[in-house]
């Protein structure tokens, strides 16, 4: 039995190799057999040696680090709205009628859009990246946090209001640690979402980060620069993406696992 | 009074009203460059939609939106049923997928347009893939969850695999497949805003662009208030479609959420 599922672990593992491979192999022969001009897709081999060289490269890394900060900052923030928001949603009537429209509208709303204003009152610098960042990652933090919410079981709310808890208190005591799970999947999206967002701004218009690395590279045809970035970011997406899978493991502890 | 208050589409427009108000009320407060009041920007509104360029400009980013987000729903739509039914095929795909899923698809534009020029198929192109992930992602997902027990009554009565992917496998998960196109139909509008945002030529980014940079900012809110009514409207569409066709499933009650 326990062999059996050795096998099988170890069949999809090699499974996901294969697409993989389908694509880097026919790069690489499409390159290295000068089948395409370098300037116009570089070999794999040089994109990859790029990038371990370019992390020992104090202005890349300031690059990094500048596009993680306004990544966290956003984040960080639109948690903490979206959190709160669908929270008080659920538990005050009023806000609820006044979110629930409002959110109606603005959800699909491509907030790229807004990126032009955000630059003109907010300025060049970090804030309208952050606030970009926000507008995007909040929505689905907002939703997440207000169906979680929503479907609390309500003998939790009543077991505490039972024992003496306020009802301002039962919110944030029981509400929202029942809600944890969708929280934490909507905040999963959000960070993807983020992490998406902090790099087109920066693309679109930016001095630093790496979105504008590949602006950069782009406007003097150095096609092995423009990779980079973008690899870069994938897998800067990857590892959040498994932080937040080992962090949210560690704050789910105690809760069945549905999905 | 209560009962108007309920009346389908009325709180979403009370909502539109109060955003107008509320960005009214700051920029009298606050009197920022850059931020002119709503008014002025709502002015300019007839101006754009009655000029034939920039209604040719909408006009072909709505096709460029319309023929990607097609050719990706009929691309991701078998990719995404055919790894929920196999299990071999959704290992092989899966660490592929995420690689992808944390790449702005826009960012892509700049080495596409090396390869295909700046014209139409590279913006479709990334349209494409744009809308591809969350398809794929939705088709997945509920072609996993198809009980079995109809699969297998099916098999028992002489249904070929082919038969019973499209006899049972695609209507039972169509109402999880609509969830999915309506979040990419979403993302096509955005992955067009910004793929036109980078490569400008034609297109609703480009008005919105040249309005930016000669600073007629009353024309870059109005393209803002364009740009959202047109996702508004698509999103507003889909669903009735998606009623239309899955009436029998429940409603899943969500708000599409778009990202790049």
């Amino acid at each position: 039995m326990n062999a059996i599922a050795l096998r099988r672990t170890v069949t999809e593992a090699l499974a996901g190799v294969v697409p993989v491979l389908c694509i880097l192999v026919p790069w690489y022969i499409l390159s290295a057999g000068h089948f395409v001009p370098p300037a116009l897709l570089p070999s794999p081999v040089d994109v990859f040696v790029r990038f371990v060289r370019l992390l020992g490269d104090p202005a890349f890394l300031h690059n990094v680090g500048v596009t993680l900060f306004r990544l966290f900052a956003g984040f960080g923030i639109a948690v903490v709205l979206g959190v709160a928001i669908g929270i008080l949603a659920v538990g005050n009537r009023v806000v609820g009628a006044v979110v629930k429209p409002l959110v109606r509208v603005l959800a699909p709303l491509p907030k790229i859009a807004l990126y032009p204003a955000l630059v003109l009152t907010l300025g060049f610098d970090h804030s309208s990246k952050v606030a970009l960042v926000v507008a995007d990652a909040l929505f689905p933090i907002l939703l997440a946090t207000y169906q979680g919410a929503a479907s609390v079981d309500p003998k939790l709310v009543w077991s505490a209001r039972a024992a003496g808890t306020s009802p301002t208190r039962c919110l944030f005591t029981v509400v929202l640690m029942a809600a944890l799970p969708s929280i934490l999947t909507g905040a999963r999206i959000g960070l993807v979402i983020s992490c998406i967002v902090v790099f087109l701004a920066e693309m679109i218009m930016s001095t630093d980060g790496l979105g504008q690395m590949l602006v950069k590279a782009g406007r003097t045809f150095q096609t092995v620069d423009m990779f980079v970035p973008i690899i870069a970011i994938s897998v800067l997406g990857l590892a959040l993406n498994g932080l937040f899978n080992l962090l949210s493991a560690r704050l789910l502890i105690g809760f069945s696992t549905r999905s | 009074m209560s009962r108007a208050l309920w009346l389908p589409g009325l709180p979403p427009l009370l909502a539109c009203i109060g955003l107008l108000v509320v960005w009214d009320v700051f920029t009298r407060a606050f009197a920022i460059e850059g931020l002119p009041p709503p008014l002025e920007a709502l002015r300019q509104l007839p101006g754009i939609l009655t000029d034939p360029e920039a209604l040719l400009n909408i006009a072909a980013s709505l096709k460029r939106m319309a023929i990607g987000f097609v050719l990706a729903v009929a691309f991701a739509m078998p990719i995404g049923l055919w790894m929920g039914r196999s299990r071999l095929i959704a290992a092989a795909f899966n660490p592929l997928f995420m690689v992808i899923y944390p790449v702005p698809k826009a960012a892509l534009m700049p080495i596409i347009m090396l390869w295909l020029g700046v014209g139409e198929a590279s913006k479709i192109l990334v349209i494409f893939l744009g809308v591809s992930l969350p398809v794929v992602y939705h088709s997945f997902q509920g072609a996993r969850t198809v009980e079995e027990k109809m699969l297998w009554s099916a098999a028992a009565m002489g249904v070929g695999p082919a038969g019973r992917m499209l006899r049972i496998v695609l209507p039972a998960t169509l109402p999880e497949i609509m969830v999915g196109c309506r979040t990419g139909l979403v993302l096509a509008l955005i992955t067009m805003v910004t793929s036109e945002m980078i490569a400008r030529q034609t297109g609703i980014g480009n008005i919105f662009f040249t309005a930016l940079d000669m600073a007629q900012y009353n024309d870059v809110y109005a393209m803002i208030i364009i740009i959202g009514v047109l996702g508004f409207v698509c999103d507003f569409a889909f669903e009735a479609v998606r009623r239309w066709l899955v009436s029998w499933a429940d409603s899943p009650h969500t708000i599409a959420v778009g990202s790049a």
